[in-house]
């Protein structure tokens, strides 16, 4: 899924190797972001925020044991931060999780308590002790349901 | 151990970026120690592909173009060793056709051949020597001019 570019290329050409990573990533990162702002030009504007700061992380991504998009989607995260704390919560209360797409196959296919913990941690920026707090339950329960969730999600792509 | 380890959901903390910095050094640790751990989160690195690939949207054209315009003016090129110069083969070779490039110059000098320097060498002595013999040449005349009106003046006093 991934071809990593030799660190010498990287090096030489950063420009092509950013070019590169936006060719294989910029549209699963728009979806993620998408789905977090709900607004294709702010969900843009993140996209090149986050590919801007790229040539800076050229150590960190170059790295072989590092996987790009999962880095990238990281850098993304952080620059959500501040989104994340503005945004509306997940409607818990209602036990409907406000972000759980109807699209996404995969949080279809998730249980309720599984959809309010996968959609908290991947669209909210919730943390696991946030989490815990909301649900009441223990953050080793969070994990596990965590767990859980890639394991419907590997099961339903098979 | 290592399966109670992978089973905890701290892996699956960690590749959705939310797992403490004491549980990633923890991570990290395990993983560089077990080939099991390394290969549990290289599977889930490939889930979270599988999962955003599913909501992928492609990016508008003119997106490419802002954000390579942005790490352009941010990129600083690598310092590269001035190329020695070689006569090129293929500038040579053309010794039937044209052998000048036409160049439109933004630069307001010119190079001329060393040689020239003798001639404005002897340019600037000549016109040295042409002033001192114009001053020169001047002065007497004056000196003439008026010693002619001294005799005129002699003369007509003797007359008288």
């Amino acid at each position: 899924m991934e071809t990593q570019l030799q660190t010498s290329d990287i090096i030489q050409n950063p420009g092509r190797y950013v070019q590169e990573l936006y060719n294989q990533y910029a549209a699963k990162l728009l979806g993620h972001i998408f789905e977090v702002v709900k607004n294709m030009n702010i969900a843009e504007q993140y996209l090149i925020a986050v590919f801007k700061d790229v040539p800076n992380e050229l150590n960190e991504l170059s790295k072989s044991e590092v996987n790009s998009f999962c880095y990238l989607q990281a850098m993304a995260r952080k620059k959500l931060t501040n989104f994340f704390e503005s945004v509306n919560d997940c409607a818990v209360a209602d036990q409907v999780p406000a972000t759980a797409n109807p699209n996404n196959k995969y949080v279809g296919m998730m249980t309720l308590e599984q959809q309010l913990v996968f959609c908290g941690v991947y669209w909210h920026g919730k943390t696991i002790t946030k989490l815990a707090a909301e649900l009441d339950k223990t953050e080793e329960t969070i994990k596990r349901v965590l767990k859980e969730c890639f394991t419907t999600i590997r099961n339903s792509s098979r | 151990m290592i399966r109670e380890y992978i089973d905890s959901g701290i892996l699956e903390t960690y590749v959705m970026g939310v797992a403490s910095d004491q549980e990633v050094k923890e991570l990290m640790r395990m993983k560089a120690k077990y080939p099991e751990i390394k290969e549990a989160l290289k599977e889930l690195e490939l889930d979270m592909e599988r999962i955003a690939d599913h909501m992928a949207i492609t990016p508008p054209p003119s997106t490419w173009n802002k954000i390579e315009q942005e790490i352009n003016d941010l990129i600083v090129r690598p310092e590269t060793d001035p190329e020695q110069f070689t006569q090129r083969e293929n500038f040579s070779s053309k010794q039937n056709g044209n052998q000048y490039i036409e160049v439109e110059s933004e630069s307001s000098h010119m190079r001329i051949h060393k040689n020239w320097k003798w001639v404005f060498a002897a340019v600037f002595v000549l016109g040295k020597i042409f002033l001192g013999c114009a001053i020169y040449f001047y002065l007497e005349n004056r000196q003439a001019q008026e010693n002619i009106n001294e005799l005129k003046t002699e003369i007509r006093q003797l007359k008288k």
